[in-house]
């Protein structure tokens, strides 16, 4: 086996299983969270729910993270909140920006757009990693948090790490031949796609359920969500 | 009758010394020689020139004789070789420094035939073997036959005499065209079939013409095959990326890219990584050497490279697929079929804990009729509401 013919076999078939895994788990996972029932709303109907959908998308996502201290989410959580906030934020360019990926979405969706330039993306996937390691060591050395922290959440921690580190790597064609680094790269996004399912990192989908009902709910009653 | 010489056999020509000189420079530089530690290895006098190298090689060594045989080809490597627009080296090494057995260029028949055989016999464990082609192994290689022989008695009749084989192209190196997926001849590498002769490849489609003739050369020349990677490929010619010397690449880090072959960017030099080029994982030489004489390389004239030199580079998706794109996206079936999974699993588990569900209020009912404190309802089990990371 050499290394051509693992990356072949990574950007192939495994790519392929684990886009399939991904698939089929996350439909799962929102269908049993569908299915686990609805209270019926007997609210009166006092508001609009759009407006209060996209009330709640406004503050939760476009407002709020940006003047923290409203919520006093920084005198509680500072680092976990920059840090964060910066993982994601690096997290959304690289994937939605970075050339290489919109290859990834053409040829998965057969849309493109233009990628945001090269120094940019990379500057913000160094940013990610810096904010990852600095999320790790607050989760080990935190008192309370090394005690709430187990294992799934270690392995959430890994799976989103390595294909980080790697692409990284690979962008700056640092010590490993480009077919291996790509290789590993792809393993690792695989390794990512298959355990999303299985654990905490369905967030990304389930976060825009909650956030829509819960603003949904909100506008019906004219309160702010 | 001693052998003459290469040199003699030159100056017999009209080669005047110098020109000889200034022909073992260039050769010397052909073969990558100036970076190979073996002309240090051999310097037990005091550090010959690499020009020395190849002088005393030629000055001493009759000429090397070669059999060439094709496979599954297009005879492009030939080619290559003989429209090469540097005839005076390539053409000068086929010429005037080998003596060649060439299925294609000498007229096919009984007559070749037997002219190989003699070839065989006379120079027995001193002649190179090239292979260009794909030998294939299926139904006994019954699928490329020559003169009522299958490429599988051929190849092994010949590697037997042979000193050292030389696999030229892709197609010989690792099955090329013929072995693209489905492979239906079972076209492999002659690597793969040849264990017990030192064979080494020249991948690439076609050669580079200076390539398979500067390594030639090297076997000549230092009496042994030069150093090769993991794919059996010298590391002089293929020890680095196309894209680690490519002249496109300020623009790769810069991340401008040209969109399509005839946009601003593909007309400003811009990268080709988007247009699909293999160059960041394609080991070979074009991007230093150049083709004609230095001329230009695909890349540089505008095309992506398409990854010529590396095994199964029919298999790597689309020529003009970038390199990132994945290379079996699901069909939108494939998606329904893993989706409808999904949907099934989770009604049928939800179904499950309907059932439970109702069964559990059905025993909550009846305690309330029976009175509280009577037990006989399990509670819910906790178990159900999932932990997760
Ligand atoms: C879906 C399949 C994916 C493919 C085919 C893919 C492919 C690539 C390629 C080819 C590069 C390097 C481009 C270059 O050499 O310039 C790259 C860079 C990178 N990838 Fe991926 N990737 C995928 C998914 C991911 C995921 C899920 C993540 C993160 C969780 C990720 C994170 C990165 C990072 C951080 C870089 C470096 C960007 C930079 O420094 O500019 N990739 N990826
Ligand atoms: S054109 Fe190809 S080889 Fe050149 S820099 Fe771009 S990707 Fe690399
Ligand atoms: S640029 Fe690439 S595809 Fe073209 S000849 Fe060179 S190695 Fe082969």
């Amino acid at each position: 086996m050499d290394w051509s013919e693992i990356l072949r076999f990574s950007r192939g078939p495994l790519f392929h299983l684990s886009l399939i895994i991904f698939i089929a788990g996350m439909t799962y996972r929102l269908l049993r969270i569908v299915l686990l029932g609805w209270e019926r709303d007997r609210t009166k109907r006092q508001g609009s729910k759009l407006w209060g959908t996209i009330l709640n998308y406004l503050r939760g996502l476009i407002i709020l993270p940006f003047i923290p201290w409203v919520r006093r989410t920084f005198r509680n959580n500072a680092l976990t909140f920059i840090a964060g906030g910066f993982f994601h934020l690096s997290l959304f360019v690289v994937l939605a920006f970075g050339a290489a990926h919109i290859l990834v979405w053409q040829s998965l969706c057969g849309i493109s757009w233009k990628p945001l330039p090269t120094p940019i993306v990379d500057w913000l996937a160094a940013v990610g990693i810096i904010s990852l390691l600095v999320l790790l060591i607050n989760r080990l050395t935190h008192p309370v948090l090394k005690l709430l922290t187990k294992l799934p959440i270690w392995i959430n921690w890994t799976v989103v790490f390595l294909p980080f580190i790697t692409g990284y790597i690979m962008t700056h064609h640092l010590w490993f031949r480009y077919e291996v680094i790509f290789s590993l790269h792809m393993i690792s996004v695989c390794l990512l796609l298959i355990w999303i399912p299985l654990g905490r990192i369905s967030h990304f989908l389930f976060y825009f359920f909650s956030k829509t009902i819960h603003g949904a709910q909100a506008g019906k009653r004219a309160v702010t969500p | 009758m001693k052998e003459k010489t290469i040199y003699e056999h030159l100056r017999d020509k009209g080669l005047s010394r110098r020109d000889f000189m200034k022909l073992c420079g260039t050769i010397a530089g052909m073969m990558g020689l100036e970076f190979s530690p073996p002309v240090k290895a051999l310097g037990k006098l005091a550090h010959p020139t690499p020009a020395e190298v190849v002088a005393r090689a030629l000055t001493t060594k009759p000429k090397l004789p070669i059999i060439w045989l094709e496979f599954q080809d297009c005879a492009g490597c030939s080619e290559a070789i003989s429209r090469s627009s540097s005839p005076s080296l390539a053409k000068l090494v086929l010429n005037d420094i080998a003596i060649e057995y060439h299925e294609t260029l000498m007229a096919a028949g009984s007559q070749a035939e037997k002219a190989k055989e003699e070839c065989m016999e006379k120079y027995r464990g001193k002649y190179v073997l090239v292979v260009e082609g794909s030998p294939t192994v299926a139904d006994d290689g019954i699928y490329c036959v020559v003169a009522g022989k299958s490429n599988l008695d051929l190849l092994k009749e010949a590697t037997a005499g042979a000193a050292a084989v030389i696999a030229t192209g892709n197609c010989a190196s690792f099955g090329g065209i013929p072995g693209a997926n489905p492979n239906p001849t079972r076209a492999c590498g002659v690597a793969d079939l040849i264990k017990d002769k030192p064979v080494i490849n020249i991948p690439g489609c076609p050669a580079i013409p200076e390539v398979t003739t500067g390594t030639i050369l090297y076997f000549l020349i230092m009496g042994e095959l030069p150093k090769t990677d993991h794919l059996l490929r010298p590391l002089t010619f293929y020890g680095h990326t196309i894209h680690d010397h490519c002249l496109r690449r300020p623009f790769y880090e810069a991340g401008k890219f040209a969109e399509s072959f005839d946009d601003e960017g593909a007309r400003k030099g811009y990268c080709l990584y988007k247009l699909g080029c293999k160059g960041p994982t394609t080991y070979n030489a074009c991007a230093a050497l150049k083709w004609e004489q230095g001329l230009s390389y695909p890349v540089q004239s505008g095309h992506p490279c398409l990854g010529c030199s590396e095994p199964h580079f029919w298999d790597g998706g689309g020529f003009y697929q970038g390199q990132s794109a994945a290379l079996i996206p699901p069909e939108s079936k494939t998606t329904a079929v893993a989706a409808g999974v999904g949907v099934a699993i989770g009604a049928a588990l939800a179904g499950v804990n309907a059932a439970k569900k109702g069964r559990a209020k059905k025993a909550l009912t009846s305690i309330s009729a029976v009175g509280p404190g009577e037990s006989g309802a399990k509670p819910i089990s906790q178990s159900e509401s999932k932990k997760e990371g």
